[in-house]
């Protein structure tokens, strides 16, 4: 059964005496999508780090406590997809199969993964595009399949959907949870938290570097979030509307309650 | 007699070597008009952005940035006119505080040093950065160097802002300040035109939508009508955002989209409700 989990993790980056992280806990199981939540700066994509062993083994610095990882290979999807490009291709095939390469597959099932991970992002027409000239949501989505085609059991993605235009975010989600469903864990960092009220199974809020609260995606329309600025929009004007408690987290919960 | 626009786009079109980015884009934005330009991912947005920036030469057509040809004008003129936040602006910093960073633009503007001085300041503050202006760019967050990348092309006090996705890993509170300065802004007569995909900073912060579907301008309306308007943003890959949803669904007095509004026709409405 694919699980990770980082228990009790506090990280230094280097030369830092303040934590980046400090005691965070949290897991996600194969089949579940767990959102991280947070104001800018809370240590979501520093926990995205750590659970991709990137922090420290790659950033430097200084870790405390465990990351435990069952079930398989992890995958991350940066928030920045031009950070990820690798530079080394000049065309978007040749990008996807750039980390399926790297781990040494026979070539059918590199080009198996490939072609599987461009038609599920939706941009096999791009395949012989040059990565450097696409757009930044398709960019966004080239970065996103050439993870997917390594076939990871725990995906983590900070801010998957940041570049996309609407439609293609929900497709995104939609995506997430198809492989969640398949038994991947999945782990993502996002500000869009009314798509996460609706897409996540649980939300992780951070603070500070501090798990300040951990639940359902109902926590996302409770008065303590909304109060933080970390409330669904439908939440939030509930709550600014003085209706009671609980807050509905997203538009389809509002419909009910009004009928 | 009517004035300049701010901008103007005169059957604009652009291709990347064979592929057709952009084919006889034409609009107009007054002084003081706030302009979201949407569309999916690929539509030519961005294109867009640097064809008004200068940065790209229309393959046919004519931008107008007041009344000067951006076709007559080197970048670096046209930032006298035009301020651009471009999409990847968290990794354009390279001043050693975010102060200087900022300062950058009306410096190499050639403005007196206390003109630069005063407008950096404003510009930090407008953002609610001034706390913030002695750190190291890369100290920060992504999210926040892009606020400082913002500041930077606030400090320009163009009579243009051109700004690529201003707010994509912005939180809540970020986001209202981007909204704040920008009306503050407008509100002096700076026109705006805004890509991008956050339809809820959209509503908040701006009024006219103009839609870019494969490279051609496809819809043009106030934001208020559009984004009530499901039919009319799906086939252009956009979606209600979950106020407008919400003012449709609970069929609110006005469709309000704006949050202040809907919590005003909420609170209202509600009283009468008490099942709410």
């Amino acid at each position: 059964m694919t699980r990770l989990a980082l228990e009790r993790v506090s990280f230094w980056y280097p030369a830092t005496d303040l934590p980046a992280l400090e005691d965070v806990s949290l897991e996600v199981g194969g089949g579940e999508i767990v959102a991280l939540v947070g104001r800018v700066g809370a240590g979501a994509s520093s926990v995205l780090l750590v659970a991709a062993d990137l922090a420290p083994r790659v950033t430097g610095g200084r870790l405390r406590g465990r990351v435990a990882l069952t079930g398989g290979r992890r995958g991350l999807v940066l928030a920045s997809p031009w950070t990820q490009l690798s530079g080394m291709a000049f065309t978007v095939w040749d990008e996807v199969a750039f980390g399926p390469a790297n781990l040494g597959w026979p070539r059918d099932e590199i080009t198996q993964h490939v072609e599987r991970a461009l038609t599920r992002l939706g941009i096999a027409a791009l395949r012989a595009r040059d990565p450097a000239t696409v757009s930044g949501g398709e960019l966004a989505r080239v970065m996103l399949a050439g993870i997917l085609a390594m076939d990871p059991a725990v995906l983590l993605c900070d801010e998957p959907t940041g570049a996309l235009d609407p439609v293609g975010a929900r497709e995104v989600w939609r995506l997430l949870r198809a492989l969640a469903d398949e038994g991947r864990a999945v782990l993502v960092a996002t500000s869009d938290l009314d798509a996460a009220a609706a897409a996540a199974d649980r939300v992780v809020w951070l603070e500070r570097g501090r798990v300040a609260g951990a639940g359902p995606r109902a926590l996302l329309a409770d008065e303590a979030t909304c109060a933080a600025g970390l409330g669904t929009s439908v939440a939030s004007v509930w709550r600014a509307a003085g209706l009671a408690l609980p807050y509905p987290a997203t538009v389809a919960e509002a419909l009910a309650r009004w009928r | 007699m009517a004035l300049t626009p701010a901008l103007a786009l005169d059957r604009v079109s652009f291709a990347y070597g064979p592929i057709a980015a952009l084919t006889e884009v034409s609009f107009a934005l007054a002084p003081g008009e706030r302009a979201a330009l949407l569309g999916r991912n690929g539509a030519g947005k961005s294109t867009v952005a640097r064809l008004i920036a200068g940065l790209l030469r229309p393959a046919a057509g004519t931008v107008w940035v007041g009344d000067w040809d951006t076709g007559h004008h080197p970048p670096e003129a046209l930032a006298h006119r035009v301020g651009s936040l471009f999409q990847h602006a968290d990794q354009q910093l390279f001043g050693r505080t975010l102060a200087d960073d900022v300062r950058f633009g009306p410096r190499a503007l050639g403005l007196p040093p206390p003109e630069v001085e005063r407008r950096a300041a404003a510009a930090l503050a407008a953002l609610d950065l001034d706390p913030l202006a002695g750190e190291h760019p890369y100290d920060l967050a992504p999210a926040l160097r892009k606020l400082a990348a913002l500041a930077g092309t606030l400090a320009l006090e163009p009579s243009l802002l051109v700004l690529d996705e201003p707010t994509a890993g912005l939180d809540r509170e970020l986001r209202a300040r981007v909204v704040r300065a920008l009306l503050a802004r407008a509100s002096v007569g700076v026109a705006l035109l805004v890509i991008t995909h956050d339809l809820t900073f959209a509503a908040e912060a701006l009024e006219r939508g103009l839609v870019l579907d494969a490279g051609r301008l496809s819809g043009d309306a106030p934001l208020a009508e559009l984004l009530v308007a499901p039919s009319r943003l799906e086939p252009v890959g956009l979606l209600p955002p979950p106020i407008a949803a919400l003012a449709t669904a609970l069929a609110l007095p006005g469709r309000p989209v704006r949050e202040a509004d809907a919590r005003r026709v909420l609170a209202r409405v509600a009283h009468v409700r008490p099942s709410a």
